[in-house]
């Protein structure tokens, strides 16, 4: 988690320079959720992770250079330079990337835990899933097929108190969405305090290890506050002084349980990974617009 | 299904029901639940969830119950099926079959013809078949293509249409036009059910079934214009939504010098498909409206 902080500290930077395009998102007082998810996957998992989620990525084995790569738009990047910021995946990892429309990755996830169930193959899949998308459609339709097939997908909520700049007591009257998913969709469901990274690691390991054991779709909310706006154009201007004065920094609740040598060791080895894959990435090509068309399908006609 | 054991099939009531149209009927008894799902009525959800299978390696043919239906995963079919290949690699070998069509008083919600609506949509393939040999080739090559397919299937020719079943080897070519029948006064550009209708013409006109919706088959409307210098195009789809469109921005801007007589479209009106039978009757394309359309082509 502390890679996906300091990668992000560097990619505010990048951006307020020019030198990434388009907006910026960030996942501050969200890393230890990320990472969790990302760690408790084993081999054969896959993992559908969405804007705040860069630790997920990093996790399962992407690298600092290819994250970057695609921050930057570099043509050999995870998405040749055709989509931006962390709207991507790697399918060696299997990892899916992120579309824009909240709630899509959520009946993708149950299919592609469809396809274990099918094969006998003793695999997760799994996403996340934040307010805002609970209140799309999708989302019930894949929870249901979930719980209807039976199949080892599990649901990471990330539950961060807003949907952009709305706060969720305005997307939903009940906001603990644990006791919503047990109770309305039968699927077994805890909540947790999401700046403990071990408490989070534990649940959602626990999780994962249940659907992988048979016993159907399950799902973990992960209760935090968002640390910054939704992207790089919104200050959080609209999240009252009590609620911020509320706001528990994963990074620091971890690194108080560990001596400081070792954590400054840590943070050390995490800034040369930071500088080394960014230099890589920044050495890497631009995309070549005459390949443009390349890749719109599988199978070119 | 024989063939591949990648392959199983999703939607509304194609089980043990046999689907909308019957055309499952008799697969749950020999493939089973595990291969023949009944679906909660939840589109978006089943459809994301054949992405997922297909980006595991899985082959899932998708039935919407009618292809208006296809609003419901629109989001599902051009955010994700259609992206993601181009985006990360990760290839999405999916087939939505969907009937559409009129002709059966289905009136706005059970008779259109949405092709347009992924007609030009980068990632995807439309097909529609016009005859029996096409509807049985283009699914087994639609099965087997890599990418995510839509596949129209007419609900009028589920029953005007008799024939046997062609051989097992048969295989419609994705993005490939066949000259149904020869002509040397005009090319019918067309498919689905206004294949039908075109070889009705007692004209000597050249019939052109594109199969193959998008990405179309340019050279095969260009040659044939070639020969003939004169089209028109037919479709079932509403008069601005299709891919007749295209064709005649095509033949506009490429077949220009090809061309005697400006290139004509015979489609229905820009409204939803009407119930009463005078008004759908009045609608849709016709033997009587093709000939008057022919023969206002032929005497420009």
């Amino acid at each position: 988690m502390l890679l996906q902080r300091t990668f992000e500290e560097r990619t505010w930077t990048l951006y307020r320079q020019g030198r990434i395009s388009g907006s910026m998102y960030d996942g501050l007082g969200q890393e230890a959720v990320a990472a969790a998810a990302g760690l408790a996957l084993e081999d054969g998992d896959v993992v559908a992770p969405l804007n705040r989620e860069l630790a997920t990525h990093f996790a399962r084995g992407v690298t600092v250079a290819d994250a970057f790569r695609n921050f930057l738009g570099r043509g050999d990047g995870p998405t040749f330079g055709r989509d931006g910021n962390m709207h991507f995946g790697v399918p060696a990892r299997g990892v899916f990337p992120l579309v824009s429309m909240l709630g899509n990755l959520c009946p993708v996830v149950v299919g592609a835990a469809l396809a274990f169930k099918r094969r006998g193959e003793p695999h997760v899949a799994l996403t996340f899933l934040g307010e805002g998308a609970f209140s799309v459609g999708d989302v019930h339709e894949g929870l249901n097929l979930a719980g209807v097939w039976q199949v080892p997908a599990v649901f990471v909520l990330q539950s961060n108190g807003y949907s952009y700049s709305t706060p969720s007591s305005a997307q939903m009257v009940n906001t603990n969405l644990a006791e919503r998913i047990q109770g309305g969709w039968s699927i077994p469901a805890v909540r947790v305090d999401g700046t403990d990274a071990m408490v989070a690691f534990g649940a959602i390991k626990a999780a994962v290890e249940r659907a992988r054991a048979g016993e159907g779709p399950q799902a973990v909310e992960c209760v935090t506050l968002r640390g910054h706006g939704h992207a790089a154009h919104d200050d959080a201007s609209y999240v009252p002084a009590e609620l911020r004065a509320l706001f528990a920094d994963p990074i620091e609740r971890l690194e108080s349980q560990l001596d400081s040598q070792e954590a400054d060791a840590i943070r050390r080895s995490v800034v040369e990974e930071i500088s080394a894959g960014l230099a890589e990435a920044e050495a890497s090509p631009a995309p070549d617009p005459a390949a443009m068309e390349h890749g719109i399908y599988a199978r070119p006609l | 299904m024989r063939s591949d054991e990648r392959v199983f099939l999703l939607g509304e009531d194609i089980g043990h029901y046999g689907g909308a149209f019957g055309v499952t009927a008799g697969l749950f008894e020999e493939f089973g639940a595990d291969r023949v799902m009944d679906t909660p009525i939840a589109e978006e959800g089943f459809v994301g969830a054949a992405i997922g299978a297909a980006w595991q390696g899985e082959r899932p043919v998708v039935e919407l119950q009618f292809a208006d239906f296809a609003s419901c995963p629109f989001d599902m079919i051009v955010t994700v099926a259609a992206k993601t290949h181009w985006r990360s690699g990760i290839a999405v070998p999916i087939v939505i079959r969907a009937p559409n069509g009129g002709g059966v008083r289905g009136g706005p919600f059970h008779a259109s013809s949405p092709e347009g609506w992924f007609v030009g949509v980068p990632g995807l393939k439309v097909v529609c078949p016009g005859t029996i040999e096409d509807a049985y080739g283009l699914l087994r090559s639609a099965i087997e293509d890599d990418d995510p397919v839509m596949f129209f299937e007419h609900k009028g020719l589920y029953r005007r249409l008799k024939g046997s079943k062609p051989p097992e080897e048969t295989r419609t070519p994705i993005g490939r036009a066949r000259v149904v029948r020869s002509g040397s006064a005009a090319t019918v550009i067309t498919y689905g059910s206004g294949v039908e209708l075109a070889l009705g013409l007692e004209h000597d006109v050249e019939v052109l079934d594109l199969r193959t919706l998008w990405p179309f088959d340019r050279d095969a409307v260009l040659e044939s214009v070639g020969r003939t210098s004169r089209a028109l195009v037919l479709q079932e789809a509403a008069r601005s939504s299709g891919v007749a469109g295209h064709i005649l921005a095509l033949l506009a801007t490429e077949g220009f010098e090809l061309l005697d007589a400006p290139p004509t479209l015979l489609a229905p009106p820009d409204t939803p498909v009407p119930f009463a039978p005078e008004l759908e009757d009045a609608y849709l394309p016709s033997a009587h409206t093709l000939n008057a359309a022919i023969e206002d082509l032929l005497g420009y």
